[in-house]
């Protein structure tokens, strides 16, 4: 995974790459450059083998809502600039460091994680590396395009409603979000915890895979994960997608798609010998769910800081939290209710099917600053919008690997479009097969932008 | 606009209710949002369910630490 240069190199020519390119991309809040070189030396010098470090030298970077020792959280805001520095790394940076990976900052996102483009008022917009008029998508917009652009080869984001799997439809890389649970949160700030992954970002299936592994295991400190053992992921992916009974979700998961991003699901689908169109009941609830609950509990969260220093918050986010603040409770249990009906319904599913496939985002990256786009005939809000696919997903849990596509808009060619790899619940291995078999097939894949 | 009228009652009940004090600037974007939100809750609302359709939260109990002198 980590190749034959020493860490150290490897550390080195990331710094370089991110001072060469950040000012183009805006995708770094920080660069920690002594801290890395000291333990890049130090996996150096360990002499451990690869079996101990087997991410031995990669360079990464966290969301900046995961806790760096020494610097406050700011999971974007403004606000959280005044916080204590964290005392310690969060859970799963200690986990990817204790398998050799070297941590060298942190990443831009939409405020509190709340936004779909990370065009975050306090910090700039991150660009879209492959256009970088366009928006990265969001709320891990940072850290999909900094593997688009090839500043470092992982990274770690998150995803209440779809910020790894937007941001890596957008940017053309890979993303994994994790079954609810999966992994542990412990050292990162919340959003939304009743629906809070977190996951990686990289340049293939094999990296995914390298990092998740490194990152499975209990810990008792987040009271939301789920007591599983480790299932690892990068020996199965040889196995392929052979055998695999693959299916293509219907309905509004077309319906709420442009052409390009159909495409995309049918190229797929094609290389896989995917026939069969699979029908979710009340997919357009589902979403509604996942909206009230995310305003609810998101706004909840913040209600003190809302109280006495709302006008802190970015624009973008500040009258979407003090709504969700006045939501009925009846609206919210009512939707954790039709969340769990509609898990058992989907549930019926995988007892037919291993896999479904479906887009990503709606479009391509629509430009910075956009605010309406035209979904077959209905003019929508263009940043809410970008999560329309991905929320009835995360809704329930599910583990998803998105892959990248590309030439696939005519109006902009030179863009990437994802699709969802979609698992039953725990099965992140046959997420990270096929996509690893679409990889393999050149079906997909994640070329560094060129940065023009 | 009855319905609009209703909501900046709402609006402003709650606000007290809450401790929240919404400036002139915050107003018109709380007010258009809480708007979006109500035309769209009745798709989970309008859902019949039956009483024994939970939520599937769970509470997990929280163990005490481990003791010599536990019995």
């Amino acid at each position: 995974m980590s190749g034959t240069a020493s860490a150290v190199d490897q550390v080195t020519a990331a710094l370089a790459r991110v001072e060469a390119s950040d000012a183009r991309i805006n995708a770094f809040t920080a660069v920690l450059a002594e801290r890395a070189l000291a333990r890049a030396a130090a996996v150096d010098a360990s002499g451990a083998s690869d079996t101990v470090l087997p991410l031995r030298g990669l360079p990464f970077a966290v969301k900046n809502l995961f806790d760096l020792q020494g610097l406050a959280t700011l999971a974007g805001s403004k606000i959280e600039r005044d916080a204590a520095p964290a005392t310690r790394d969060a859970v799963l940076v200690r986990r990817l460091e204790a398998a050799g990976a070297v941590c060298v900052g942190a990443l831009n996102m939409d405020e509190y994680a709340y936004g779909f483009t990370t065009e975050n008022t306090h910090y700039g917009a991150t660009h879209n590396p492959h256009d970088t008029t366009r928006i990265s998508g969001g709320s891990s917009g940072g850290s999909a395009a900094a593997v688009a652009a090839g500043q470092v080869p992982l990274t770690l984001g998150s995803d209440t409603n779809g910020s790894i799997r937007v941001p890596a439809s957008l940017c053309g890389v890979f993303g994994l979000k994790p079954t609810y649970g999966r992994l542990p949160r412990t050292g990162s700030y919340p959003f939304v915890a009743s629906l809070d992954h977190l996951g990686p970002f990289a340049r293939s299936a094999a990296e995914l895979a390298a990092a998740y592994d490194a990152m499975q295991g209990r810990d008792a400190e987040d009271p939301a994960q789920v007591a599983r053992p480790v299932e690892a992921t990068v020996t199965a992916l040889p196995r392929g997608a052979g055998g695999l009974r693959i299916g293509v979700l219907g309905g509004w998961f077309r319906s709420m798609a442009l052409p390009p991003a159909r495409a995309a699901v049918d190229r797929c689908a094609a290389a896989l010998g995917a026939t069969e169109e699979v029908l979710w009941p009340e997919v357009d609830r589902a979403r509604t769910a996942a909206f009230l609950i995310t305003n609810a509990e998101g706004a909840a969260l913040h209600l003190h800081d809302l109280q006495r220093r709302a006008d802190d918050f970015d624009p973008h986010t500040r009258d979407r939290f003090l709504a969700g603040a006045l939501l009925p409770a009846a609206w919210v249990q009512h939707a954790q209710r039709v969340r769990h009906w509609f898990a058992r319904q989907v549930a019926q599913s995988f007892g037919q099917w291993d896999v479904l496939l479906a887009p990503a985002t709606p479009c391509t990256a629509p430009g910075i600053g956009t605010e309406w786009i035209e979904i077959n005939g209905h003019r929508m809000p263009a940043r809410a919008s970008m999560g329309l696919l991905t929320q009835p997903v995360s809704c329930i849990g599910l583990p998803v690997a998105t892959v990248p596509l590309w030439g696939l808009d005519p109006a902009a060619p030179h863009l990437p479009i994802g699709v969802q790899v979609i698992a039953a619940p725990w099965r992140e291995d046959l997420c990270l097969r096929v996509a690893h078999a679409l990889q393999t097939a050149g079906v997909v894949s994640a070329p560094v932008a060129k940065l023009n | 606009m009855g319905v609009s009228l209703d909501m900046e009652a709402y609006v402003d009940a709650q606000c007290a209710l809450l401790g929240l004090t919404l400036s002139a600037a915050q107003r018109p974007g709380v007010l258009r949002y809480m708007q979006l939100v109500a035309g769209m809750a009745p798709r989970v609302m309008d859902f019949c369910l039956t009483p024994a359709d939970e939520s599937g939260n769970t509470f997990v109990p929280v163990a005490a630490p481990a003791s010599d002198d536990a019995p």
